[in-house]
């Protein structure tokens, strides 16, 4: 009997597990693309496809090629093999810029993410209240970085009538210090001004990420008479990291490529003290026009962001099918 | 004779005329062509010197009414030539450039774009506006590819009179003048007595003119060329006596120095009145009345580099604008008319309006302000050589100004010593 009855069970599990199986196909079936649709489907990503490879794909395959070739203003392009990347690496100018690159890179992450994702929680308490406040974060994000520039370049002047000099002055009578000048504080001074700009979109992106969590649950602890500080610490901040990271990710590729308030502040000096990848880029390709050289180091910089890059994208992209 | 010889032979004549008329006008360019059409003029200047240039070129289409001229403008910041051979490359198609890199124009000539100009000088009869120095000076190998049309002392260092007068001083003459006219102004209230701004170029010019001054040109033409290496004592003599001036306490602190450029310079001599000198070409000289609303001679005023008894104190540094005319213009004729306008008494005259002098016989200089006839009479009685900067290849004038830099926040033997060995072990790849 005992024997009937499992026999029997089996047999309905496996017809259960049979249909859903068939069921799964045929949605499947439905679902996928049938050999009519194709050209449709080509169609409609035409446009997207020649533009992408307009203004991405031709440009990037242009910029590999010349990372071959020795060109030297409007001279003969001459072909090197790999000559223009053992030239790279062999040239000191260049090894400074990778140590200036991280530093600046990980320093301007850091600073802004921290303070936007600290603000972030601090706003999270009074939403209605701190809007002004964000909006007023995230418009410095919105603001060229070359307008940054003309502005960070008035708060650090050298003499006593910029901005930080005279608020120290207001405490040390006198006081004046070429911030930008000053190898030692050069690179601290522009980090201070990339960061500025870079606060917003952490602080909303964190922000976001806090609005997500449940009200039941931030109720539940406030029931369970956990104080403001431990519901940041152990329940908001944890809960926000989704958004910490997509921050991090953002910064981190938006400092790496860096180049428009260096460029505005600094020149990459004072003797290439603040001169990263990006700005020696420009600098060989642009005012020493040796394109194929200028090249080498895109490459360079574009590999960085490729290795920061897609980690990233795999594991913000790995649920979809 | 019949009529129908008759009628031949005055077609004969007649076509004989017409072909003597058409070879007497092709060895005329500016008869022979109808001077119309566009011309293009790739532009990058800026401020007073855009203004002027636009003042030019409304004169030349009003000598010329069948031509229009179009500009196409490069924004630059600094250098141009990035912009300049972005846009060349870029496929634009210009008839006129305006230069003012020796190096550029010779970079230029290499890759095909210039046009030489030596018919035209003949056909102009431009040796009657510009003597051969200036000729010489736009050739490349015995070719003539640049028209020079205005120039600049780089020598001269600008002063403003105030100070002079709260120091009880006069503009020095000599290096130890200059050198103890320090203290005097900095009791008088001007804590850096010379402005000096090394963010980027500036800090050469001392440099440069302190090679020329106890050196030589010929010195100077050879480190140009790499003739002689970056660690020759000449060199080195010039550096330690830029050193000198640093002892003296001229410029304050190198971190300063190096988070300004010339204008910020400027600025502190004629705006904050925190310097009372400063050492820049000759545009400082629109800035000052345009910009600071200052008047020429008066408010301020220009001083030949002090002499230093080295026996080259005949030597001036200076630097040119000149025009280049394009092998693939659309419309040669009016670029080469436009070339013999730039060096007429009309252009230059207008020019001197704005500050600039010009090296043209025809141009009036008594319409130039004081301190620009001051400046044109010490380059005419000197042995010039161009900016030192400007001749050097791109990769070595980069290194060259870095090293500077470094000179500057170390001015000790020793420093010298690697700074030079620096420009030179680049010097050694860049030639």
């Amino acid at each position: 009997m005992h024997e009937t009855v499992a026999a029997s069970a089996t047999a309905t599990d496996a017809e259960r597990s049979s249909r859903v199986a068939g069921e799964r196909r045929k949605l499947l079936a439905t679902r996928g693309w049938r050999i009519g649709d194709w050209p449709a489907a080509w169609l409609l990503i035409a446009p997207v496809l020649v533009l992408f490879g307009i203004a991405v794909v031709y440009p990037l395959v242009e910029t590999i090629r010349l990372s071959f070739f020795d060109i030297k203003g409007l001279g003969k392009p001459k072909y090197v093999e790999l000559g223009n990347y053992v030239r790279l690496f062999a040239d000191p100018a260049f090894r400074n810029t990778i140590s200036t690159t991280l530093i600046f890179t990980v320093a301007t992450t850091f600073v802004s993410v921290s303070i936007g994702w600290l603000l972030a929680m601090l706003c999270s308490f009074a939403p209605r209240q701190t809007l002004p406040f964000r909006v007023m974060f995230f418009a410095a994000f919105g603001i060229s970085e070359a307008v940054a520039g003309y502005m960070w370049i008035g708060i650090l002047r050298p003499d006593s009538a910029g901005l930080l000099n005279a608020a120290i002055g207001l405490i040390i009578p006198g006081f004046s210090h070429p911030w930008l000048g000053d190898p030692n504080t050069a690179l601290g001074a522009l980090i201070v001004a990339a960061s500025w700009g870079g606060v917003g979109l952490p602080l909303m992106l964190c922000f976001a990420s806090v609005q997500a969590i449940p009200r039941t649950v931030l109720e539940a602890a406030y029931l369970d008479g956990a104080t403001p500080t431990q519901i940041m610490r152990n329940i908001m901040m944890p809960l926000s990291l989704p958004g910490v990271r997509v921050a991090i990710f953002i910064n981190l590729l938006g400092a790496l490529r860096a180049f428009d308030i260096i460029f505005i502040l600094t020149g990459g000096g004072p003797v290439r003290a603040t001169e990263t990848v990006g700005y020696f880029m420009y600098r060989e390709s642009m005012t020493q026009f040796k394109l194929g050289y200028g090249a080498a180091a895109t490459v360079v910089l574009l590999a960085a962001v490729l290795i920061i890059s897609i980690p990233a994208i795999i594991q913000r992209t790995a649920g979809a099918r | 004779m019949t009529m129908s010889a008759i009628t031949t032979g005055i077609r004969r004549r007649t076509v004989l005329a017409g072909v003597s008329l058409a070879v007497l006008l092709a060895a005329s360019p500016a008869l022979a062509q109808d001077l119309s059409g566009e011309v293009v003029i790739l532009q990058w200047q800026g401020g007073t010197d855009a203004e002027m240039w636009k003042k030019v070129e409304e004169a030349f289409v009003a000598k010329n009414p069948g031509v229009t001229v179009r500009e196409l403008n490069i924004t630059a910041q600094g250098d141009a030539r990035g912009g300049i051979r972005t846009a060349l490359l870029g496929g634009e198609v210009v008839d006129v450039l305006i230069n003012t890199w020796p190096a550029f124009r010779a970079e230029l000539v290499d890759a095909g774009i210039l046009r030489p100009i030596d018919e035209q000088w003949a056909t102009y009869n431009w040796d009657g506006k510009l003597n051969q120095s200036w000729k010489d000076l736009g050739s490349i190998d015995g070719v003539a590819y640049g028209l020079t049309y205005t120039y600049g002392d780089r020598s001269g260092i600008w002063y403003a009179t105030e100070a002079m007068t709260k120091a009880g001083i006069e503009p020095p003459k000599t290096w130890d003048e200059f050198v103890a006219s320090f203290d005097k102004l900095e009791s008088a209230g001007y804590a850096t007595p010379i402005a000096i701004g090394a963010k980027y170029w500036a800090h050469a010019e001392w440099f440069e003119t302190l090679l020329l001054r106890t050196a030589g040109v010929e010195t100077a033409a050879k480190l140009a060329r790499h003739e002689i290496p970056w660690t020759d004592p000449a060199v080195k003599g010039a550096l330690k006596k830029y050193a000198e001036l640093l002892a003296a306490g001229c410029c304050g602190d190198p971190a300063t120095m190096l988070a300004n450029e010339w204008d910020a310079a400027s600025d502190s001599v004629f705006k904050a009145k925190t310097s009372a000198y400063t050492m820049i070409g000759m545009w400082n000289n629109a800035r000052a009345k345009n910009d600071y609303d200052l008047q020429e001679g008066v408010d301020y005023g220009l001083l030949q580099f002090p002499s230093l008894g080295a026996g080259f104190d005949d030597t001036s540094s200076v630097d040119t604008k000149e025009l280049n005319v394009t092998a693939n213009g659309k419309n040669p004729a009016v670029a080469d008319a436009f070339l013999d306008f730039i060096v007429s008494a009309d252009a230059a005259n207008l020019m001197a309006g704005y500050g600039y002098a010009s090296p043209s016989s025809a141009a009036d200089n008594s319409l130039l302000g004081p301190v620009q006839q001051i400046a044109t009479a010490a380059v005419a009685q000197s042995k010039v050589q161009f900016v030192l900067g400007d001749l050097l290849p791109g990769d070595l004038v980069d290194e060259y100004r870095v090293q500077l830099q470094k000179f500057l926040q170390d001015p000790s033997d020793a420093n010298i010593d690697a700074v030079t060995a620096a420009i030179e072990a680049k010097a050694a790849e860049a030639y």
